[in-house]
């Protein structure tokens, strides 16, 4: 450190995050399950895995791949439902005092309410987000997040069961990422999250089949990191007052920083947790050190700081 | 037990065991204990391909003045396994343990225990032959392989299973050395002379597991069982290697194993 205090904290609408490092859904169990190895309390936030209202088991293995600089995943969002996190998570993170977003999905538009009907019950709940990633069954099986219409309903109606915070975690995959952009926004979200994995498949050539069981699964890691910065800034372009949370492939501070010059308030660390339990606390650290070198005194003087050419 | 910590370790040795399967051994000025059937998250060096570390088995935990050694054996398969091949004595790597349970090692009154592995398998079945000899606890160790010169560490295995007063068995699919066969089938002629054991801890490929499964439940041996189903974390969050259970539940086999009891396993494990 050269002896410059760097302001780390940020906030995504209006809620205020110590830090800009969040873990990711999807990597960080429940919250508590890596604690020994990185407090949630000392990161921005924490994202719970995705939550149904009742547990799922998710797809049949093999569910992950590794690939070039990346991995390929089709867990099938098994999780172990809203009412276990509320009983069996929960009270220990608002003993922490960990911020918790609480990640939301559902088949069916009733089922992402019915989660947050059992979120609102308690306390420590800092934000919703929004999984709209998975086919909408009573829609045909077409995802929430690849129609603009379905997901406006979709925000909408969320938004009328809670006054926390909401976020929309974006699919890359969608048609028209701008437009679906918009649709959450005037749905009611209160910032985007992007992105999510995006749509992959590895090939084993010897037994010419697809190597996961599902066939088609989300690729995740530094390979999508590009495709990623290249979506936030497109949406902080286009939508330039509304808060974004980046993620895709953030391994250093650097990352992270160039993520918030796209536009992000805030960064998601995800795959990074697979190989490296603590590297949130890690990317933080090199954040913070990457401000003190280049002179910036507050983080969020980083956001949307890209100087388009 | 040892809480799991996130090590910077420096390689001691490392030893060629066959054409294709090597011995790291690295050393910690940390505090590291662990319990056989425990294993560890390895990075195979800098950089981001490849991406995820590889989970190993510890084959051995031995104190040596102020460091601990930490003994793993590896299978050469692909680019992660090559590049620690690749690692010169001294270099730094990260090394994230002890993950998982264990087997369960005590035997009651005298009863004996059998220990079976099959090829790279060897490592935590190898790690609880010498717990057990150092504790005075009886057993018989079968080593299977494909072929002699993939069965790994023979004399180690043998002095484990000589100080324990038990035999050694030996076996390979080609018959190159040993019994020919299965080891399975060389575990299943014994039982079948009236041999009796208290339990088995075994680790092979998923079809020698399978094969033993199905002969404890044939003849209600009690069984544990170390599962290798490819792991992204190790720590039970990315649910990447879960295994079914009889009771229908899918559990992340880093988290809740990765030894388990045969008869916990779903049906289609001792079919």
């Amino acid at each position: 450190m050269v002896g410059v205090s760097v302001r780390l904290e940020t906030a995504v609408g209006a809620l205020r995050l110590a830090n800009p490092v969040m873990a990711a859904s999807g990597t960080f169990g429940y919250g508590l399950d890596l604690a020994d190895l990185c407090p949630p309390e000392r990161l921005g936030a924490v994202v719970s895995k995705g939550l149904s209202p009742r547990p799922r088991s998710g797809n049949p293995m093999p569910r992950i791949v590794e690939t070039a600089a990346g991995m390929i995943n089709a867990i099938g969002l098994q999780n172990i439902g809203v009412e276990a996190f509320c009983r069996d998570a929960l009270p220990e993170l608002r003993v922490r005092g960990a911020v918790v977003a609480v990640n939301v999905f559902g088949a069916r538009l009733e089922e992402y309410l019915e989660v947050i009907a059992r979120c609102e019950r308690e306390d420590g709940i800092a934000a919703y987000e929004l999984n709209v990633s998975c086919p909408n069954v009573s829609a045909g099986g077409i995802e929430f997040g690849h129609d603009p219409a379905l997901l406006e309903a979709l925000t909408a109606r969320c938004r009328a069961a809670t006054r926390r915070p909401l976020w929309v975690k974006l699919s890359p995959n969608a048609p028209d990422l701008t437009a679906t952009a918009r649709a959450a926004v005037a749905g009611g979200a209160d910032a985007l999250t992007l992105i999510n994995t995006v749509r992959a498949l590895a090939i084993d050539a010897a037994a010419r089949r697809p190597v996961l069981a599902n066939g088609i699964g989300g690729l995740s890691g530094p390979a999508i990191k590009p495709v990623a910065l290249r979506m936030v800034w497109e949406v902080h372009r286009a939508l330039p007052e509304v808060p974004l949370v980046g993620i895709g492939g953030v391994e250093t501070g650097r990352d992270a920083a160039e993520f918030l010059l796209a536009g992000a308030s805030a960064v998601q660390v995800g795959t990074a947790i697979f190989r490296e339990p603590a590297a949130p606390l890690r990317i933080l650290g090199e954040l913070e050190r990457f401000c003190a070198e280049h002179g910036v005194a507050d983080v969020r003087e980083l956001i949307g700081g890209l100087q388009w050419r | 037990m040892i809480a799991r910590r996130d090590l910077a370790v420096r390689v001691a040795v490392r030893t060629d065991l066959s054409p294709t399967c090597f011995r790291i051994v690295v050393a910690t000025l940390e505090p590291f204990a662990a319990v056989p059937g425990q294993f560890a998250m390895v990075a195979c060096g800098e950089g981001l391909d490849p991406l995820l570390r590889r989970a190993y088995s510890i084959a051995g935990v031995a104190r040596d003045g102020e460091r601990t050694l930490v003994e793993l054996m590896v299978k050469e398969v692909g680019r992660g396994t090559a590049r620690l091949r690749r690692l010169p004595v001294g270099a730094e790597i990260k090394l994230l343990a002890p993950l998982g349970n264990g087997f369960t090692l005590g035997a009651g009154g005298g009863a004996r225990l059998v220990l079976v592995a099959g090829g790279i398998g060897l490592p935590p079945v190898l790690f609880a032959a010498e717990r057990l000899a150092e504790a005075g606890t009886p057993f018989d160790l079968f080593l299977g392989a494909a072929t002699a010169a993939e069965l790994l560490d023979v004399e180690r295995a043998a002095a484990a299973a000589t100080a324990a007063g038990g035999e050694l068995v030996l076996a390979t699919d080609d018959g190159s050395r040993g019994e020919a066969g299965f080891v399975t089938a060389a575990l299943a002629r014994r039982l079948d002379e009236g041999r009796r054991y208290e339990r088995a801890l075994a680790c092979g490929p998923n079809p020698m597991l399978r094969a033993l499964a199905r002969l404890a439940r044939e003849r209600s041996l009690a069984a544990e069982l170390s599962l290798e189903e490819p792991m992204g974390c190790g720590v039970g969050v990315c649910l990447g290697c879960v295994v079914e259970l009889a009771d229908g539940r899918l559990v992340p086999s880093c988290k809740e194993g990765p030894v388990f009891e045969a008869s916990r396993l779903a049906a289609r494990w001792s079919a």
